[in-house]
This record gives structure tokens, C-alpha cells and sequence, in this order.
């Protein structure tokens, strides 16, 4: 098994009414793998699902990216600065 | 909350060889990388008011450098139609601060630009007031130009920063 921290953004806080929360998955799941997890337990952020935004660190990653150990995955909407 | 970053990329890539062993001199050092290997930036994500006059005085301006080109983003007071008080910016801060290195970093290779300084503020900004600033330095109007276009672009759809519009 591997632990993730997720941090969420945005109203992404709102839809899952927390700010960070943590996922025990087994070994060689991906970030959608993760997704489909999240959204069990937080169903709101489900409709958000085809525009939501993944980064572990500081880096953007596909659905397919394979998570370790130790990963800090960050979810959210897409940007708007300026 | 307030962060301000000035490096030159070699050094925040650790290239360096002496950006961890002499902590005391980083900035030192650093400013004086810049001013040998590239384009000059500056990066403020901040909570404080853009104090436009104050980027102004501090501007820099080689000799061979013949165009500069400023933007000013400004709080509008209609959002979708309503009207709106301020609008509220969120960052996911250590992450836009790289998002936005390598934009800066893309812009070097493409354009030949001599400095870019660009500060953006979050939290709260009433209506009127600005929420972005960006300053690009090149020798001629085209890339000056392009290159501040294509930096805003970028940065709306790639640096993690949202806006709320309060009522």
C-alpha cells in the first residue's frame, strides 16, 4: 500500500468541505485511481470531474500518472489569475 | 503572505555551487548570475497593493534594450454582468512560483528579452485597483510585445491561481 496527501483548491475545498485529507492505495495506482476514491467519498466533486486540475508537487500530471508513496497530489479547478 | 523570488534559472536549479553552502551570500550571488547569464526576473505574489509608481522607479534599462512594454490588470466592477465590489485572488503559492519560472524560462528561449517583472496580487482586491502587473525589457517593440502577450496567456491557463468575485 501507499499513503497520498490531497490537497484541495479553489472551491474544490468547498465541493469536498475539507482542505486536505489523506488516501491509503494499493501499490501501483494511478491518479485516476485516486479520483474514482475521492469520489466516493466526496461526491460533490464529482461533477467536477471532467475539467479537474492534477499536481503532485509542483508539477501537473495526466490521469495515468502513477502515484508513490509520499506523494502530495493537489485537485483543482481550472486557473483564472490576472 | 507575501513571497518574492529573483534568481537566475541556473541557480534555482541548483547549479549553482554555492547557492546552499553560503546561505548568507544567495541573493548576492544570484543577482550577480543574472547579470551574467540572462534575462533578469522578478516575481512578487503578494498581498500587498501593486505600488505601480515604485516598479516604475526601480526599473532597470540596459543601453541596447529600446522597448518596454508595462500591463496593468485592473479589478473590473462587473463580473458576468453583476456588479461586484472586489474580487478575491487564491494561489497555490509554491506552485504558481514554479509554474511561473518556467513560463519565464520558455520566454527566454523564444524571445530576447532582457527583463521581466511581474507581481501579482491575492487576497482581496477591491474594484479599480490592480491585481496584476507585468513589465517585459527587449531591444525591439515586436518581442517585447509578443512576449508580454503570450506571458499573460500562459499564465491564465497554466499558473494555479483562482478569483472569486465578492458582491
Amino acid at each position: 500500500m501507499i499513503n497520498v496527501t490531497v490537497c484541495f483548491h479553489s472551491y474544490f475545498k468547498d465541493l469536498a468541505g475539507a482542505a486536505q485529507t489523506t488516501e491509503a492505495l494499493p501499490l501501483g495506482s494511478t491518479a485516476a485511481d485516486l479520483l474514482k476514491r475521492l469520489h466516493q467519498r466526496f461526491p460533490p466533486l464529482l461533477a467536477m470531474n471532467n475539467s479537474t486540475l492534477v499536481a503532485v508537487g509542483v508539477e501537473y500530471q495526466g490521469r495515468s500518472y502513477v502515484l508513490r508513496d509520499g506523494d502530495e497530489v493537489s485537485l483543482f479547478p481550472p486557473v483564472q489569475g490576472g | 503572505m507575501a513571497m518574492k523570488f529573483r534568481s537566475s534559472r541556473r541557480c534555482r536549479e541548483g547549479k549553482g555551487d554555492f547557492r546552499f553552502q553560503i546561505s548568507d551570500f544567495r541573493f548576492q550571488i544570484s543577482d550577480l548570475r543574472m547579470q551574467i547569464s540572462g534575462m533578469k526576473r522578478e516575481l512578487a505574489i503578494t498581498t500587498e497593493v501593486i505600488d505601480e509608481a515604485a516598479l516604475l522607479r526601480q526599473r532597470a534599462l540596459p543601453d541596447d534594450m529600446g522597448a518596454v512594454v508595462c500591463f496593468l490588470g485592473v479589478v473590473r466592477g462587473t463580473e458576468e454582468n453583476r456588479t461586484i465590489r472586489a474580487i478575491e485572488y487564491e494561489a497555490f503559492q509554491k506552485m504558481a512560483v514554479h509554474q511561473f519560472h518556467q513560463l519565464f524560462d520558455e520566454m527566454e528561449q523564444r524571445w530576447p528579452v532582457a527583463s521581466v517583472r511581474l507581481a501579482h496580487r491575492i487576497g482581496v482586491v477591491p474594484v479599480r485597483e490592480p491585481s496584476l502587473w507585468v513589465e517585459v525589457i527587449a531591444p525591439h517593440r515586436s518581442e517585447a510585445f509578443a512576449a508580454c502577450q503570450w506571458l499573460i496567456d500562459e499564465m491564465k491557463r497554466v499558473v494555479p491561481i483562482w478569483k472569486k468575485p465578492l458582491a
